[in-house]
């Protein structure tokens, strides 16, 4: 047990300093939500050749990522998958409140496994006994969950459902639990369901019902490069950026 | 510590326990083969023995997720069969910690095992007593003490049990979340003090069942 | 009662056994120095181990033929045998060990009295001690009577007296000689004493890196010197 924690914080150790450590002038560190894995990965490129900058990504879900900046992990850019963990850190004085901007919007749907045969056109349906188990990013801090917990709560459905939720570390763990068919349902981003071939979307969340996702960017007080920072903030605001994000599916927040 | 801690500290407590002892007969007879046998193959398996010990948690819990999940080659069996999910329930909870802490049961028996002398097994066989009978009566209260406390040792291992279970378990509110699980998502969320107080609980299990192995395998060479 | 030996052969080790003889006095002394193969010709006879080929026939019947596929596993063979450290049971007071064969003795003869065997042998007031507490002489008797309450048809005995100071020796050769009037149990009894052979033993054989060298009475084969002390002749 002791000797669990001892290996895991060697490795958090190991992994910050040797982070620290490959930082060289023209390299950005950006703590992004699980959910904008394949956006950024396809913008990254196109931004390195035109900036000359070298981008380093760390995905996870939000929550962790904000325990890593608090904690003083060497993070350039934060985008988060909710305002209140930016809230946080921007309390905590950790981020630089002049560059911070609402980014980007997002759907909520519901998904179920590409073979599954499970009639799910409405919320309510989502109740009944074949469902035993739904896959949430954990409702008690990553975004998605937030979100979802807030959504089943609007529609009256989250004390009926809360005993099937199955909480994963982030969005994409529960969209993999559905595709592996480990879990019955899942409620992830539209964005999501998109890259996935494995699950099919049952509905789409609609605006007036579902909560209102907003991912905000800042640049991380503790930033050695904060300029290059603020030129790939203004990157992702470009042209080019969104119609990448466009092309997934995310919604621009104007 | 609440009420929802301390279910979290008897969950885990009572898995390790269902754990260990559902690895004991298969570890035991195992490690007396180990001990005494040989035959082609013998360093394969002593190799698989040994690899939960060596490979990082969280490939063995990946490999389990795959073996356990519902369309995996066990996992779709117990499914279709039984109707048994294993993956994120308690069942996969012992499941990671059975494999996680095989390899040290096995390995306080077979050394516990070893210390027995031969000699003694051929005089009883002599004396007209079965292979079982000599494994009950001679071997087996011989190598208790060791057995015993590789079976703490595996216990304790089981307790503190993490990068598997949180693979192929997750991490369910009252269902699934173990100690250690428990510790990590805590420090997650920020909640730093409810983590400190079960870490403070872990020390104390891990410690005490640590030092009773250790006093049992001194006082095993009286 | 006889063992007879065709040509068993067995490599173990540095040791290259070839034996070709057939046992059948009342008690029979293996003689040789260490390293000769006298502990492995004991195994042999008891079934604990297995020769790289050949024959052992106890009173005519095969218990191992190596070419025929037979060996007679050493729980049914009722042949009794006290190794050189003894190997009492540490866990299982002096009546425990002396009963374990007992109840389950594949023997035929007619059955040991146990009244009669701890009264030859006095261990009648340690029954309920435990090994460890035993004197060395102690130790030594309770085996004795382990292997012969079990009734066997033969008693392999491995160095009683090896272990054993002069004085203890006097005192436990005398036990010895009774169980061979009392039970009248053939015994095969390794040694490298010759006094031992001379005093105990009708039949010696001589066993030199694995081969019997020399096979006969004891007056033949070992000479006095002076007094008390023999001489293998060889």
């Amino acid at each position: 047990m002791i000797s669990q924690l001892i290996k895991v914080s060697a490795c958090a150790i190991l992994a910050i300093v040797t982070s620290a450590a490959t930082l060289r002038a023209g390299e950005l560190q950006v703590f992004a939500a699980a959910s904008l894995t394949d956006a950024l990965k396809e913008i990254a490129p196109a931004y390195e050749d035109a900036s000359g900058n070298k981008l380093q990504f760390n995905f996870a879900g939000s929550n962790t990522l904000t325990r890593q900046i608090q904690e003083g992990a060497p993070a350039d850019i934060f985008i988060s998958a909710d305002e209140a963990k930016m809230d946080g850190l921007q309390k905590a004085g950790l981020v630089l409140e002049d560059s911070r901007r609402s980014l980007l919007s997002n759907t909520l749907v519901v998904v179920i496994g590409a073979n599954s045969t499970l009639k799910l056109d409405s919320p309510q349906e989502l109740t009944q006994p074949a469902i035993k188990r739904i896959a949430l990013a954990d409702p008690k801090g990553v975004p998605a969950g937030v979100y979802a917990q807030q959504y089943l709560e609007t529609v009256g459905l989250w004390d009926a459902l809360k005993d099937r939720v199955v909480p994963t570390e982030n969005v994409r763990a529960a969209l993999a639990a559905v595709e592996a068919g480990n879990a019955d349902a899942g409620i992830v981003y539209k964005t999501d369901a998109g890259i996935s071939m494995q699950v099919n979307i049952a509905y789409e969340v609609p605006a007036d019902k579902g909560p209102a996702i907003s991912c905000p960017v800042a640049v991380v007080k503790g930033s050695r490069d904060s300029a290059a920072a603020l030129a790939f903030l203004k990157y992702l605001q470009s042209e080019a950026a969104v119609t990448v994000f466009k092309k997934y599916g995310f919604g621009i927040h104007q | 510590m609440g009420a929802s801690e301390w279910q979290i500290v008897g969950f885990t407590f009572g898995m390790a326990l269902l754990a260990t002892a559902l690895i004991f007969p298969f570890g035991v007879v195992l490690a007396w083969f180990l001990a005494r046998k040989t035959w082609p193959g013998k360093s394969i398996v002593e190799t698989l023995v040994a690899l939960p010990l060596v490979m990082p948690p969280v490939a063995t819990g990946l490999i389990l997720l795959k073996v356990l999940g519902r369309r995996g080659p066990v996992g779709e069996f117990l499914y279709k069969h039984l109707d048994w999910d294993i993956v994120f329930t308690w069942r996969a909870v012992v499941a990671a910690m059975a494999v996680m802490s095989f390899p040290l049961l096995v390995r306080g028996s077979r050394i516990a095992f070893e210390a027995v002398s031969p000699r003694l097994e051929q005089v009883a066989t002599t004396l007209g007593a079965s292979p079982l009978r000599v494994f009950l009566t001679i071997t087996f209260p011989l190598a208790i003490r060791g057995i015993v406390a590789g079976s703490l040792l595996a216990f304790a291992r089981a307790l503190g049990e993490f990068g598997a279970t949180i693979l192929v378990a997750g991490n369910i509110p009252g269902k699934t979340t173990t100690l250690s699980v428990s510790i990590y998502s805590d420090i997650q969320l920020g909640h730093d003090s409810d983590a400190f107080r079960l870490l403070a609980v872990s020390v104390i299990l891990a410690f005490a069942a640590v030092w009773i192995s250790e006093w049992l395998f001194k006082r095993r060479t009286t | 009662m006889s063992i007879t030996f065709k040509d068993v052969r067995l490599r173990l080790g540095g040791l290259a056994l070839e034996l070709n003889l057939t046992l059948d006095q009342n008690i029979t002394a293996l003689f040789g120095p260490s390293g000769a193969g006298k502990t492995t010709v004991l195994e042999l006879v008891a079934g604990l181990r297995v020769p790289d080929s050949g024959v052992i026939e106890l009173d005519g019947a095969s218990l191992t033929d190596v070419a025929g596929g037979l060996f007679v596993p050493a729980r049914k063979r009722a042949i009794g045998y006290v190794p050189q450290d003894l190997a009492l049971f540490p866990h299982l007071s002096v009546r425990q060990n002396i009963d374990y064969g007992a109840k389950e003795s594949a023997s035929v003869r007619p059955k040991v009295s146990r009244e009669k065997l701890c009264q030859v042998l006095e261990i009648e007031p340690l029954q309920d001690r435990m090994p460890r507490s035993l004197s060395g002489g102690e130790k030594q008797r309770v085996a004795f009577a382990r292997a012969l309450l079990a009734s066997p048809l033969l008693l392999l005995l491995d160095e009683p007296l090896a272990s054993l100071d002069q004085s203890l020796k006097d005192r436990i050769l005398p036990y010895l000689e009774r169980i061979r009037e009392e039970f009248a149990i053939p015994i095969i009894y390794v040694t490298h004493s010759p006094a031992e052979v001379r005093t105990l033993c009708d039949d010696v054989a001589v066993l030199r890196e694995g081969k019997c060298v020399a096979h006969g009475e004891p007056q033949a084969l070992f000479i006095e010197t002076d007094e008390r002390v023999y001489r293998w002749k060889g």
